[in-house]
């Protein structure tokens, strides 16, 4: 899953981005409001990691004109402003879930998992399709109940699969999932990740769209 | 322990100065009544002296004995002599009196007294009559004493009635005292100005004075601490997540970069600390320490002294503008030298901090007419003139700067101190550069006589 940090602190931001990438998510971090609604009109990001004091465009703002556009994505807000009123106003403008700095990178990473499990509109923790089951809380992956263990990028690469049972993503789609701005990104490596999944799981698991791209069998 | 001083009552002083001054009234009226009284009574009794002098000279006096039973007659003394000195009628034997040879009325001082005699030559006889002065006195006495008696009898009354008056008057002054009383750091509403008397309504408006600025100077520390409490919580929150990457470092490597990133992180939160408490400190009425003569060029030297290895660190030459400026004469102003040399430091910190490498910072000290201007000038980018008016607010940063670190704060300490010694503080363009107009930053303090050596 890949996520939108915005927040001006140089040290919060770097270390938010760490923590999140060493539970498996994707981070780009923009340092000031007019960055993060360019990056947000990319649309390649699952969620948004929002600070409210943030320089050139308020964190409010950005995210009032988020909603405004339409755009559903959840939004976290990560803010030192703790008053209740900034709350409400907060979860007013339209966002989904608010922290109050300082956090636990746990938390924050567990609330992400469930703001975004909301968001694909499950309630249970655990991702299920057919054989395999996936717990983004423990990055746990299981076929007909035996443990699989898959890297870092295999698990990103089945996650977003799941995401979207039955719909066919493309090579440019998986790989927006898979690498952040500043990743540097491996010819091949979809293929490659995408065999050994296959391997992993059962060669039927995933099945390929020539031409289009790939996706998750749901039979 | 204090020695005990007594407690003015106002009820009681104005109650006793009444007192007091009721009391001299009536001694004052007594005596003015006496005096009266006893001069006219000396001009009725002179007048029965006279009269019983002339009418005795006709009476047939052979013998001796007491004049008839008129009123007060038993202390009058009627002595008839003849020509010849041969006493013709005494009235009362047993109480003789000098024989006086001058004629008409006058005072004696005899065994039993003061005596009045009226001395007057009928035919060819010497009538002689007195009166003892005490009867005068006597008269005159009571007709004071009956005079102030009612008086006296009204001071009680009207020291009760004065001591519910004062209590009455003094109510509102009880009403100041408990709405006062009700007053805390959190209610400091002005007091009501209204039905308070004349005499109590400065008073209130002098607190309300007071109020207002305590409520104002509260206000401002309220906000301090809020804004305080809110800048504190970014720096902590970097070290609280810094600390929880270093406890989920997985290997060495790792770990001792999670710990140097901690270690920044507590640097700047460290700092951050430090700048409040340097404003705290510059706050008016915290410290008030006195102002002497200080030399400018003194300090000047000594921040870049303790500048210089970070100005090298940064690639950034830092220097003393002015060509003799080793041998320049003392420049002094009025001042604190402790905050002077923070004021310059946080300057000079500012300027080495947005200067790139390869740039320059002067420090000057200079007298212009009956100023001095302590200055400090980078080839940095500079201020645009816009930011110029929020640039000594506390917590604010220059757009851009959030990489660069700081606490926002340098700026409004140096306003603080700027204040403190009654000095301006100005922004211009400083040595420009390649990266912009570089920012320039005077301080003109009042100029002082240089101090005897």
């Amino acid at each position: 899953m890949r996520l939108l940090l915005a927040e001006d602190d140089r040290m919060i931001g770097a270390s938010i981005g760490r923590g999140l990438k060493q539970d498996g998510f994707t981070v780009d971090w923009v340092e000031d409001g007019r960055a993060a609604e360019l990056a947000l009109r990319e649309n390649v990001h699952d969620l948004l990691l929002l600070d409210l004091g943030l320089p050139r465009r308020d964190g409010l703002a950005v995210l009032t004109a988020m909603r405004q556009r339409g755009d559903p994505r959840p939004v976290l807000i990560l803010t030192a402003r703790d008053a209740v009123a900034d709350r409400v106003a907060g979860l007013d403008a339209g966002a989904d879930d608010y922290l109050v700095k300082p956090f636990v990178l746990d938390e924050l990473a567990a609330r992400i998992r469930a703001l975004l499990r909301r968001h694909a509109g499950r309630a249970e923790p655990v991702v299920t399709c057919g054989r395999i089951e996936l717990r983004p809380a423990t990055r746990e992956v299981r076929v007909a109940g035996t443990p699989v263990a898959l890297s870092a990028r295999e698990y990103a690469l089945l996650e977003a699969l799941l995401a979207r049972p039955g719909a066919i993503l493309s090579r440019a789609q998986l790989e927006e999932k898979l690498y952040g701005w500043n990743d540097e990104v491996e010819s091949n490596a979809v293929e490659v990740h995408l065999h050994g999944l296959r391997r992993k799981l059962g060669a039927d698991a995933i099945r390929n769209v020539r031409g289009v791209g790939w996706m998750i069998a749901t039979a | 322990v204090t020695a005990a001083v007594p407690i003015r009552s106002i009820r009681r002083e104005l109650i006793g100065w009444l007192t007091v001054g009721l009391l001299v009234a009536i001694v004052a009226a007594a005596v003015a009544t006496y005096l009266r009284a006893r001069d006219e009574a000396n001009a009725l009794f002179d007048y029965q002296l006279a009269q019983m002098a002339s009418s005795v000279t006709g009476m047939p006096l052979t013998a001796r004995g007491p004049l008839g039973t008129s009123p007060g007659a038993d202390a009058l003394v009627v002595e008839i002599w003849n020509r010849d000195g041969v006493e013709v009628y005494l009235s009362q034997p047993q109480r003789r009196l000098p024989q006086y040879r001058q004629l008409g009325f006058n005072t004696v001082a005899t065994e039993s007294g003061e005596w009045r005699v009226f001395t007057t030559v009928a035919g060819d006889q010497v009538v002689q009559v007195a009166q003892p002065m005490n009867v005068r006195r006597e008269l005159a006495a009571s007709m004071a004493l009956s005079t102030i008696l009612p008086l006296i009898a009204v001071v009680p009354f009207l020291v009760v009635v004065v001591w519910f008056g004062i209590a009455r008057g003094m109510a509102p002054l009880e009403r100041l005292a408990a709405a006062v009383g009700r007053r805390s750091p959190s209610t400091l509403a002005p007091l009501s100005e209204s039905g308070l008397p004349r005499e109590v309504q400065p008073l209130v408006q002098a607190l309300n004075g007071l109020l207002g600025q305590l409520a104002t100077a509260l206000d401002a520390q309220r906000a301090f601490i809020a804004d305080a409490a809110h800048e504190l919580r970014t720096p902590l929150t970097a070290v609280h997540l810094q600390a929880q990457l270093a406890e989920r470092a997985g290997n060495d490597p790792e770990r001792a970069a999670a710990l140097a990133e901690l270690r920044a992180g507590l640097d700047r939160a460290t700092h951050l600390v430090g700048q409040l408490l340097t404003l705290a400190r510059e706050e008016p009425g915290v410290i008030d320490r006195p102002l002497s003569p200080v030399d400018l060029g003194d300090i000047a030297r000594c921040v870049i002294a303790d500048h210089v290895a970070q100005a090298g660190a940064h690639g950034v030459d830092l220097g003393l503008a002015g060509a003799d400026a080793t041998a320049a004469a003392p420049v002094t102003v009025s001042g604190d030298a402790a905050s002077l040399r923070t004021l310059l430091s946080n300057l000079v910190d500012n300027a080495l901090r947005y200067t790139p490498a390869g740039g320059r910072v002067d420090v000057g000290v200079a007298v212009e007419g009956d100023a001095v201007a302590l200055s400090v000038r980078d080839s940095g980018p500079g201020i645009p003139p816009a930011e110029h008016a929020r640039v000594f607010d506390r917590f604010y940063r220059a757009p851009g700067s959030a990489d660069l670190p700081g606490s926002g704060l340098g700026l409004a300490i140096v306003k603080r101190i700027v204040e403190r010694h009654a000095a301006t503080v100005a922004l211009g363009p400083g040595l420009a550069g390649h990266v912009g107009p570089g920012l320039g930053v005077t301080v003109r303090f009042p100029a002082v006589a240089p101090a005897a050596p």
